[in-house]
């Protein structure tokens, strides 16, 4: 005789996921719980994002906690994901409709690496399984289109814009819009309208996760960002030294007041291994933006280091997650998209007010 | 207009306090010269009546009122400091 099913659930319903603080079950994440009479249990255990970083644990626990019941002979545990749209919400959104979560990157400094996080971020989803999308918002400096090798123009449909898809990426910058060395001369209202162009007239279709390449500050794209859409969070890059850790502070601070929840801050350039000497020296200094997290109270999401394969490869047009996945950069960058991810699933249970004309 | 706040507390607003309370630049002013609510004396009967309301990201609401005044952004916070229940001025007064 094999368990009840309710037997199984029982014990399933011991794993407590970290990031949501509540049990698998009661969370939803066990589907199709099938028991055999010759007690075989087997079920699909669906995460909040491919890119769980507790994934393996999880299938080891549940695999673990059911196979100790008395009378189970097999245990098969089927491992998916459905990434949930951010925030609880009556309607879909109108702006942005068939994307679920909206990633934003962003930084105080300019040249701090935010492009190259935001792209290699992408790939990591994009690696993990998800369906991603890159939005370039700096309208000034486009970088998305050089890092990703992709320098074609978009074609139009019916009036929208295709996104250019590279590396299984769904891609939109200006860069593409205006490719050349022609550049972009505009005011601060135009640059608001033109991010939001990129948002509206775009045909993003079923996106599991938009990421956000913001330009550096605290301006006019960061502003219309955070009015435009719900974004689901932000997560600040900086490099470890005081002068770019006391602006991304600034950048942090920016979005809290716009009720933009704070996914934590990344330090990039934190270390770089001598090729010759092997030796770790630490050019911009190293932790800066841990400390600084902790006095903020915001999570602290991983330290990428300086290295010189991931220049070579953003300029080659191949993040380096893709073309290097074992270097310590790419490593470095598939961790900090998988703690991305888990912040970002906390907000599917958060609800947006909720507004009633009547 | 009636908030719910998710601590539990109720704020109820009036359309004629919501629009002299309008934030904008336009209504209050920048750069040191003073707006035009501080100019006027009486507001016109369908710049005192909400058309629409709606969420501005996750930070503020965008009230537009009929004679299509819709400029104020109103943060939640400043929402919730023109709350003039009993409670709310009870504590304004013991500050």
């Amino acid at each position: 005789m094999g368990p009840t099913p309710q037997q199984v659930l029982d014990v399933l319903a011991t794993i407590q996921d970290p990031d949501l603080g509540r049990d698998v079950v009661s969370l939803g994440m066990i589907k199709e719980l099938d028991v055999s009479p010759q007690g075989k249990v087997s079920f699909t255990f669906e995460l909040t994002t491919p890119a769980c970083p507790v994934r393996d644990r999880f299938k080891t626990q549940a695999q673990d906690l059911v196979g100790d019941i008395p009378g189970v002979s097999e245990v098969e545990v089927r491992m998916t994901a459905n990434v949930r749209p951010a925030f609880m919400r009556p309607k879909p959104s109108e702006i942005l409709p068939g994307v679920k979560q909206t990633i934003a990157i962003a930084s105080g400094k300019g040249g701090v690496g935010k492009s190259t996080v935001a792209v290699n971020i992408a790939a990591a989803l994009r690696k993990a399984g998800a369906e991603v999308g890159l939005l370039d918002a700096d309208i000034y400096g486009p970088s998305v289109p050089a890092m990703t090798g992709s320098r074609s123009v978009p074609e139009q449909v019916n009036g929208r814009l295709k996104p250019i898809e590279a590396h299984g990426l769904k891609l939109m910058s200006f860069g593409h819009i205006y490719p050349g060395e022609q550049p972009t001369i505009y005011r601060g209202p135009m640059v608001g309208k033109a991010i939001e162009a990129m948002m509206v007239q775009v045909d993003w279709g079923r996106l599991d996760y938009l990421v956000i390449d913001l330009p550096p500050g605290t301006g006019d794209a960061s502003l219309t960002l955070a009015q435009a859409v719900p974004l689901t969070g932000v997560a600040i890059v900086c490099t470890p030294q005081d002068v770019a850790t006391d602006i991304a502070v600034k950048a942090l601070q920016m979005f809290r007041k716009l009720n933009v929840t704070p996914l934590g801050l990344i330090e990039n350039m934190s270390w770089y291994v001598c090729p010759s000497c092997g030796h770790r020296h630490e050019i911009f200094s190293h932790g800066g933006a841990e400390a600084a997290a902790q006095r903020l109270g915001v999570p602290f999401l991983g330290a990428i280091p300086l290295e010189e394969s991931i220049r070579e490869d953003a300029d080659k047009g191949t993040p380096v997650v893709i073309s290097r996945p074992d270097s310590a950069g790419a490593r470095a960058f598939m961790e900090i998209a998988s703690q991305v991810a888990a912040r970002t699933s906390i907000q599917s249970f958060r609800q947006l007010p909720v507004i009633n004309v009547r | 207009m009636v908030i719910a706040w998710e601590d539990g507390h109720r704020s109820t607003y009036s359309a004629e306090g919501l629009r002299w309370a309008c934030p904008c630049a336009e209504c209050r002013g920048e750069a040191g010269i003073p707006g035009r609510l501080a100019r006027v004396k009486h507001l016109d009967p369908k710049e005192l009546r909400v058309q629409d309301v709606t969420l501005v990201g996750q930070y503020a609401l965008q009230v537009a009122f009929e004679s299509g005044h819709a400029t104020g952004l109103y943060t939640f916070v400043l929402l919730r400091a023109l709350c003039d229940c009993a409670e709310c001025q009870a504590r304004k007064a013991a500050k």
